[in-house]
């Protein structure tokens, strides 16, 4: 006997979240205990769980990292979802994303990639609302990573602008540790399980871990449209499989809002597709990346003093992650003209781990250069790093094949490595982007023999911002979804995530991703008693939720880096 | 952290055999598009395995072997012990770097973390390493360095087949040394590969000098999003 809710969310990133708090209100608004489940593959962590650690016990607690035909792609697990892990950058895309016309020739006509519905203007609103919720500050110069002031004053050395980068991060909070990329221990990063998701429970919204969806089917017992079947994973305890146990369980449900990312949607509803006969042809197509492509910048420090002025550096682990970032190949390409040529570059630190992609093309055919004695020089000049994300408008060039049984990819062994049924191979354009964002990043950082561009290496792609392969779009045969996030001719049922975005952002994409989702969800509860749910006071209005950071590690700042930098240097 | 037992004694050829059954293979190689490759040098791999010593070494040949091409792929120091104190065999390190390599950053331990999963992959691995280095000269333990590299670049060519096994040998190696995949909170006290690069590693105080605290440049926008 399948267990009934009003409205039953899968996944509980940005997405599931945002919609199970916003629709938490409403059902508040009207007088009624919410009746709503989110259903999340992975476990449940707090802030203590997380270290600032990469041992391989901790990545496979909290990471997926997908292998597919020609990219790598990683995925959050958990409770919070990507949200957990992501390194906060909180920018509003700019106006020329939401107007670009460069599709594929193979895509249709001549037209907007974006539905009319969608603009900057139309979503200021709800970017103004998720910047509230998240807590997004602007730092002060005085709170800018070295990193990225060294980015800055190369940029404007060279000419250019480059402008400090609103993060969703306490500020007063952080110790400035760079360990926002395998969790927060302190809470101070704002992540959905400390504000949305945290007040939709608090709200009374059921979250079930260890629930992964794996098949949607109709439900004829209207008022309920959807029944879906839920496996159990085997998350917790000692050593676990993170395998299905073999339990399963059917929720039945008015309302189904799938938030389980743009790896995680597509493949559920082609599995589903038997059931779900209506389904779009362009379920699974348009897989993106974000335009992200990264490269390192490996600076002389007697350069840095010399040339920039800067007292040195030698310290890629101080700060946040990401704190500066320039506009300037992006605003000289204004119009349509501009399409799939524009750029944003943008200092960040991924992860040490990150370095093993850099220094390609330094050496004679005859030896290597990702590996080997030059890889191990460039790895030793490690602290004077930088990295650079340059986010493209690339067209989305991936693809997801057969889905496999259970689950959005397959997990051989407990551990984080995993194998996706999608393949991802640029375009000419998206080749040609890129290629325009090195020359730019080697030209700027290679005047004065300041630093050496390091340029990506390896044949895949590599990426942590999925985008797409349930895009919405203006009619059914160009995507999946309608602009309000619907899957077209299957009422009642929502793609509410990264899956719905048609196209790269120029900026890191979470905030846009969240912008869309509280658009989507308010026109949801604009027609909420359509579906059967309650309807729409005439004084509803959306508040900030509340924030709650659980139990949690209290941050002791250093009083001083001066032992830490001396052994760094009689190391390095 | 699973770690390898170096106590175990050497049973190259019977544990080759055992890893070795030739359905498991097939499948393995299908999925992977390995291709004709590895299976054609099956019979060599064999054959030169089954002519060691087992008394050798306390680190058995296929390991050795496996930290050999670590060393090659992140060269370091001869040393006897890894950051985790296991043993290295006494030929893997070429000696070529004064400072730590993959191999004293136990790549050889997250080589069989159950959690990485290359212990499926490495049998087809090990098969075609050593079907290469036969054609430079003998088993990959005993090629110079140079050597070594010349078949590692073979393996890594794009135009080979099996080239994503030898990407996952990279991935393994460079996890155990940027990374310090085996230790739990390591830090540049602890990891061999976190002293070479200068990383501190986990940071649990952060930092309070982590900002030249001045204005660098010119600004495009008042809010940092552009219009």
């Amino acid at each position: 006997m399948a267990e009934r809710v009003d409205v039953c969310i899968v996944g509980s990133g940005f997405g599931g979240s945002i919609s199970a708090y916003r629709l938490a209100e409403l059902y508040r608004a009207a007088g009624q205990t919410p009746s709503i489940m989110v259903l999340e593959r992975g476990r449940r962590h707090q802030h203590t769980d997380f270290r600032q650690s990469m041992d391989l016990g901790h990545l496979s607690r909290i990471y997926g990292l997908v292998q597919g035909q020609g990219a790598q792609i990683v995925v959050g697990d958990g409770v919070g979802g990507g949200s957990n892990f992501y390194l906060a950058a909180s920018l509003r895309a700019p106006s020329e994303t939401f107007e670009r016309r460069d599709h594929r020739p193979d895509d249709g006509s001549d037209r907007r990639m974006w539905p009319s519905q969608l603009s900057r203007a139309t979503l200021n609103p709800y970017y103004s609302r998720v910047e509230a919720a998240l807590r997004v500050q602007k730092p002060t110069w005085k709170q800018v990573a070295k990193a990225g002031g060294l980015w800055a004053k190369t940029l404007d050395a060279a000419g250019h602008t480059c402008d400090r980068v609103p993060l969703a991060i306490d500020l007063g909070r952080c110790i400035q540790a760079r360990w926002c990329h395998t969790g927060c221990i302190y809470g101070a990063k704002n992540s959905v399980i400390t504000n949305y998701l945290a007040a939709a429970e608090a709200y009374g919204v059921q979250v079930r871990p260890n629930s992964q969806a794996e098949l949607i089917a109709q439900s004829s017992a209207r008022p309920y449209r959807y029944l879906l079947t839920v496996s159990e994973i085997d998350n917790d305890g000692e050593s676990p499989t993170r395998q299905p146990t073999g339990r399963e369980f059917q929720i039945e449900c008015k309302v189904l809002i799938l938030s389980a990312g743009a790896m995680g949607n597509p493949p559920l509803l082609m599995r589903s597709r038997p059931a779900l006969p209506s389904l779009s042809s362009q379920t699974g197509k348009n897989l993106g990346i974000n335009g992200d492509h990264i490269a390192a910048v490996d600076y002389d420090e007697q350069k840095v003093k010399d040339v920039l002025g800067l007292p040195g550096y030698g310290q890629i682990y101080k700060g946040n992650h990401i704190s500066t970032m320039s506009y300037d190949w992006w605003v000289d390409k204004p119009g349509n003209a501009g399409d799939g040529k524009r750029f944003t570059l943008q200092e960040i630190y991924l992860s040490p781990l990150a370095h093993t992609l850099y220094d390609d093309g330094r050496s004679s055919q005859a030896m290597p250069s990702f590996w080997g004695l030059q890889k191990k020089a460039a790895l030793s000049t490690f602290n004077n790093h930088i990295e650079v994300l340059a986010m493209v408008e690339d067209t989305h060039d991936g693809e997801f094949l057969a889905p496999p049984p259970s689950g959005s990819h397959v997990r051989p062994n407990a551990g984080p490595l995993g194998v996706g049924p999608f393949k991802y191979e640029l375009s000419e354009q998206s080749v040609r982007v890129r290629e325009a964002a090195d020359a730019a990043i080697r030209e700027v950082v290679e005047r004065s023999g300041l630093a050496r561009f390091m340029k990506l290496t390896f044949r895949n792609a590599f990426a942590s911002h999925p985008l797409g392969g349930c895009r919405m779009a203006e009619s059914k045969d160009l995507g999946v979804v309608d602009h309000r996030g619907e899957v077209f001719d299957n009422e009642g049922l929502f793609c509410i995530d990264s899956s719905a975005i048609p196209t790269s952002l120029g900026v890191n994409p979470s905030l846009t991703i969240s912008a869309v989702s509280e658009r989507s969800v308010a026109q949801l509860i604009d027609r909420a008693a359509d579906y059967g749910l309650p309807a729409k006071p005439a004084n509803f209005a959306p508040a900030v939720p509340g924030q709650s950071l659980g139990p949690h590690t209290t941050p002791v700042r250093s009083s001083s880096d001066a032992a830490i930098d001396a052994k760094v240097r009689s190391y390095g | 952290m699973a770690s390898h037992d170096p106590s175990i004694p050497s049973q190259v050829p019977q544990e080759i055999a055992g890893l070795l059954s030739r359905r498991d293979v097939l499948r393995r190689a299908s999925i992977l598009s390995l291709g004709g490759l590895v299976l054609s040098a099956l019979p060599v791999a064999d054959r030169i395995l089954a002519t060691v010593d087992p008394a050798e070494a306390a680190v058995d040949l296929a390991d050795g072997t496996l930290q050999a091409v670590a060393d090659t792929l992140i060269p370091g120091r001869r040393t006897t012990v890894t950051d985790l104190g296991h043993e290295i065999h006494p030929k893997a390190i070429a000696g070529v770097h004064p400072e730590p390599g993959a191999v004293e950053a136990d790549a050889l331990a997250v080589f069989h973390d159950p959690l990485i999963g290359f212990d499926a992959l490495e049998p087809a691995f090990l098969a075609e390493v050593q079907a290469r280095s036969l054609q430079r000269g003998g088993q990959f333990i005993d090629l110079p360095f140079q050597r070594r590299v010349a078949v590692c670049l073979d393996g890594l060519d794009p135009g080979n087949p099996s080239v994503i096994v030898w990407e996952a040998a990279v991935a393994v190696a460079f996890a155990a040394f940027i990374a310090a995949a085996s230790q739990i909170n390591a830090t540049i006290d602890t990891a061999s590969g976190y002293q070479v690069m200068g990383y501190p590693g986990t940071a649990p105080n952060g930092y309070a000098d982590y900002s030249y605290r001045q204005k660098l440049s010119r600004e495009l926008t008042a809010t940092g999003s552009l219009p």
